[in-house]
């Protein structure tokens, strides 16, 4: 367990649930995504993540499920029920303390045994608005998932980095031995998009038991556009600290 | 009687140094502290996200405008190499309808400045608007092509 993160757990944590991990990156899809999963399926704050290596900020809210109104939540909070454990964080997570995040995330989902581990996120496309209909791409830790994502009808990310949060996730979830899968939509690089976070959602849907309606996702997209200006400008500066523009490269494997 | 030209005198000069050093001091400011709000209570006015791409040839800026009549885009080059973009929203967002009370204020609509770093033919602009996202192409002023022997 890493020293500098600590996951501190307010109540019971199901085990051989499916963890969903959205932590802001490209066009903030994997959050957006995970944050309308807890507010559809109504998830309740099961834990935390506390570290000193965040800034020291806690978010208040008066409309979180189950939460008492106004009352002050770590950033970076686990919610649940019996079947799945959502990650979400509302800070931009500074870049070299996504090392320690995501290891941690990763050993405490499999203390919990954690069925898999799923990271969404998006993958930034330079042409996005001229695109309707983002697609959608599949990565997976071992050949089994692979395999499973093919199935199911989704693309598969063949050949390319990935960089950040779900480049860890895969990382660690392979030392530990978790299996876990990410799930990327075609998106904006540093403008909110609500409708790639649909998109995901929808193929989330396609290879597990996580279902939800995206139509209000969709309706109120213009709304969180607005919304979430701030939190992508902070996530753009941290992902240009990670070097995030390295998914752009093409990988030599001779 | 046609009136003579007044001699610059070494005040006109100054002041214009000045100017240049105050524009030059503004954009300092800014990026040492782009800690700012995204949000101008006085202009009624919320910060836009945008981008600028240099090419070659062009210079692409993108601006994420959304809740905004497309009609009431304004581009506007304020110098040869800052580019302004304005929008007025659909309908006016105060501080309580994203949930906060201990702030007051309601926006009317979007803006955005950009440098560009290089001089751009703001006449020649293009603009489209697709999905909420304005885009506005500007070909580069000056382009030296050196053959190649």
């Amino acid at each position: 367990m890493s020293e500098s993160v600590k996951i501190v757990e307010k109540k019971h944590v199901p085990s051989e649930a499916t963890m969903i991990v959205g932590l802001p990156d490209v066009g903030l899809v994997g959050l957006i995504a995970t944050s309308y999963l807890i507010s559809e399926l109504n998830l309740e704050e099961i834990a935390y993540l506390d570290s000193d290596l965040l800034p020291p900020v806690v978010v208040l809210h008066k409309g979180l499920p189950h939460a008492h109104k106004g009352l002050p939540h770590a950033p970076l909070r686990i919610y649940g029920n019996q079947n799945l454990i959502a990650v979400i964080s509302e800070l931009a997570v500074p870049a070299p303390a996504i090392y320690p995040i995501m290891r941690e995330i990763v050993e405490w989902g499999q203390a919990k045994k954690v069925k898999r581990i799923v990271s969404m996120g998006g993958i930034p496309v330079e042409s996005r608005q001229a695109i309707k209909e983002p697609q959608v791409f599949g990565a997976a830790s071992n050949q089994e998932l692979l395999d499973m994502l093919s199935k199911s009808g989704l693309n598969i990310m063949n050949e390319g980095y990935m960089v950040g949060p779900q480049a860890l996730s895969m990382r660690y979830s392979i030392n530990k031995n978790v299996p876990a899968i990410a799930i990327l939509a075609q998106s904006f690089y540093n403008y909110p998009d609500p409708q790639a976070a649909a998109i995901a959602l929808k193929e989330l849907s396609k290879i597990s038991d996580v279902k939800v309606d995206v139509s209000k996702l969709l309706e109120k997209g213009e709304e969180i556009r607005l919304k979430a200006r701030d939190i992508m400008k902070r996530t753009q500066e941290e992902m240009t600290r990670m070097k995030k523009s390295q998914e752009y490269d093409l990988p030599l494997y001779v | 009687m046609s009136e003579k030209p007044r001699k610059r005198s070494t005040f006109d000069t100054m002041n214009e140094h000045l100017e240049e050093f105050d524009e030059l001091a503004d954009e300092l400011m800014e990026s040492a502290f782009p800690e700012g709000p995204s949000w101008n209570t006085e202009t009624c006015c919320l910060q836009a996200l945008s981008n600028v791409f240099i090419t070659s040839r062009e210079v692409i800026v993108t601006a994420d405008l959304p809740n905004i009549e497309p009609e009431t885009v304004k581009v506007e080059a304020v110098d040869e190499t800052l580019i302004e973009i304005t929008a007025k929203m659909k309908k006016k967002v105060r501080f309580a309808d994203l949930g906060i009370c201990h702030r007051q204020g309601e926006f009317s609509s979007l803006r955005c400045q950009d440098r560009v770093h290089v001089a751009v033919d703001a006449e020649k602009m293009k603009i489209s608007f697709k999905g909420g996202v304005l885009e506005v192409r500007f070909p580069r002023k000056k382009r030296y092509e050196i053959e190649v022997e």
